[in-house]
């Protein structure tokens, strides 16, 4: 029996999937793939997050050094609360990617594809429109450029010296919130062809809320903001009458149970999350793949 | 396209009727959905933030809009970005200096309260780091705190142009970073509080390819697009070609036609009246498309709509204090 057990465990270590997510800011791979990273770490698969701002900026009454600080240790919590078992952070200042060379930027992620060389990438889609943190579309370049490069033998070629070889990663998720009116347009037929995909999420749902709890920082700074909003024009939510613990909490889960069901809309699921998706047969043109 | 009949100019001559407005050098608006006529969003300013002096008064910008909200009681306040420098015959600096008192004349006709210039160089914005830009906004939407801002679509497609591109992706972003008091907080030194916009319009370019599906349509009066022409025609400096007129009636006259409404005008009166022509058709058509007499379209972002999992939540749950 003993030996049986190990059997099934080594048979599930050897199927599972390394996946390295890269999110621009704390909250965005939680709100918009959290669901689905959690269902994939439940059964096995090994995942890391690349976090690229600090988050210093996301905050209610605090510094920036301490809603960095804050911020930091708050995303830890979330990524664990999805099974992410490491959280790497790049460091630069929220809001300021624009400013970034798109080149350093790629070739930074680059090196994290070729040091860890994931099954699985999980990038903010750099076509969503209406997304209003450019963040989120320069790291998606960056990202979606770097599954590229990190390929590549000619990039970076100290790396291979060192030991960091090339590597093809062979499936792509591109994640965005739902506000593109036109997010679920099919693409054209070509070669490279990541198409609409929505995923069940509910039964991750539970850790995803937990995730999105967890970044206390950003969500009590988005409570806020929104009372504010609303005094400012003669208007309350009775729910935020008091912004604390328990009601920012509750806006929370009314904020994650909207986005899902918006997802899950025309599909066959209560709760879900939306992608675009490059998986291998994707990656062929349309009349070679039969 | 076909153009109906109501839209036609008489041309007489051995031809009695001539689709003159093919003429006219207007691309027409596509055939589109028909969408929701807007209401005025509520509040009392407005901030246009556009990258060139005219950029409102062309037929796909704000200009009947902002006619609108400035008779409906707004304050509109016109960023006019770059220094328009090469959009003149006349030489750099003088086409700079004519076009910025063409612009404040050309907003006198829609009511706006004032031109604020930025100088930044006209068709260089491409060189220029977005986030210097996007302090100039962030800074001064937190001095005029408006409830509205109208700018380029920082999604658009196909716009060749290098400072639309980049008014439109400093000015959205500004938008709504201007509500974080940890972006530029030396603001705070100056008294300037953060402030988040409520509520954006972006530039629908119809002409310019599926990039630019619009998900609002403004109903205008006879008066703000007559207003919207004047303004259009009140930058000299760059309107009114008379070889444009000059052309037209050419190429009429070579087929024996003419528009009876042109005969005795000069080419600059001609094709000013003929530019007026174009506002009107392309107005009335893009109402009609959408249910209202005149009308211009936008893409609009409403107050919660960067909230998608709790927009209706709150649409359903706010009361009045």
């Amino acid at each position: 029996m003993k030996s049986l057990l190990c059997l099934l465990a080594f048979a599930a270590a050897a199927n599972s999937k390394t996946i390295l997510i890269v999110t621009a800011d704390a909250a965005d791979f939680v709100l918009a793939a959290g669901g689905t990273i959690a269902s994939m770490t439940a059964t096995g698969d090994r995942a890391i997050l690349l976090r690229v701002a600090n988050d210093d900026k996301n905050a209610w009454d605090l510094a920036p050094e301490q809603a960095a600080a804050r911020t930091s240790a708050e995303c830890e919590q979330a990524a664990r609360a999805l099974g992410i078992e490491k959280v790497v952070s790049l460091g630069y200042r929220e809001g300021e990617l624009g400013g970034v060379s798109p080149t350093e930027l790629r070739d930074r992620i680059a090196f994290h594809i070729r040091l860890l060389k994931p099954d699985v990438l999980f990038i903010p889609n750099p076509y969503a429109e209406y997304v209003e943190q450019l963040d989120r579309h320069y790291t998606g370049m960056a990202a979606e450029e770097a599954r590229h490069t990190a390929a590549l033998r000619n990039h970076q070629p100290p790396l291979a010296a060192i030991g960091v070889e090339p590597h093809v990663t062979r499936e792509l998720y591109y994640y965005a919130q739902p506000v593109d009116p036109r997010r679920r347009e099919p693409e054209a037929a070509a070669t490279f062809v990541p198409q609409p995909k929505v995923v069940g999420i509910e039964a991750a749902f539970s850790k995803k809320l937990r995730a999105a709890r967890a970044l206390k920082t950003i969500q009590t700074a988005a409570a806020m903001r929104i009372r504010q909003r609303l005094e400012s024009t003669g208007r309350r939510l009775p729910l935020l009458d008091t912004v604390n613990e328990e009601s920012v909490n509750k806006l929370v889960e009314i904020e994650l149970r909207g986005l899902a069901t918006l997802c899950a809309k025309d599909f066959p699921y209560k709760m879900a999350e939306e992608f675009h998706y490059a998986g291998p047969e994707y990656q062929v043109p349309a009349k070679l793949r039969r | 396209m076909k153009i109906p009949a109501s839209e036609t100019i008489r041309i007489a001559g051995k031809r009695r009727v001539y689709h003159a407005c093919a003429l006219l050098l207007a691309a027409w608006p596509a055939a589109a959905q028909k969408l929701p006529l807007g209401a005025n969003p509520p509040g009392r300013t407005v901030l246009i933030i556009q990258s060139h002096h005219d950029d409102h008064t062309w037929e796909w910008g704000f200009g009947g809009f902002i006619a609108k909200l400035t008779g409906a009681g707004y304050t509109a306040y016109f960023v006019r970005t770059t220094n328009d420098e090469k959009d003149s015959a006349v030489g750099w600096g003088r086409g700079d200096e004519i076009n910025h008192r063409e612009s404040v004349a050309a907003t006198r006709f829609l009511g706006v309260k004032d031109v604020i210039s930025l100088n930044w160089r006209n068709d260089h914005m491409d060189s220029v780091p977005i986030k210097e830009v996007r302090e100039n906004y962030i800074l001064l939407i937190r001095k005029l705190r408006p409830d509205i801002v109208m700018t380029w679509n920082p999604w658009g497609h196909y716009d060749r142009n290098p400072d639309h591109r980049k008014v439109a992706r400093a000015a959205g972003e500004a938008a709504w970073m201007a509500g974080l008091a940890n972006v530029h907080p030396e603001h705070r030194a100056a008294g300037l509080e953060p402030h988040r916009v409520p509520f954006v319009y972006y530039t629908q370019r119809s002409d310019y390819g599926r990039g630019h599906a619009p998900n609002v349509a403004i109903e205008l009066t006879e008066d703000h697009v007559r207003r919207k022409g004047e303004a259009f025609f009140a930058h000299n400096n760059v309107r009114g070609s008379p070889a444009l007129a000059k052309s037209i009636r050419s190429r009429l006259d070579a087929q024996g036609l003419e528009i009876p409404e042109l005969g005795g005008l000069t080419d600059e009166q001609a094709v000013e009246k003929l530019q007026k022509w174009s506002m009107e058709s392309w107005s009335r058509q893009v109402g009609e498309q959408h249910g209202a007499k005149y009308a211009e379209v936008f893409y609009f972002r409403d107050e919660w709509d960067h909230l998608p999992g709790l927009a209706k939540y709150l649409r359903d749950n706010v009361v009045k204090r």
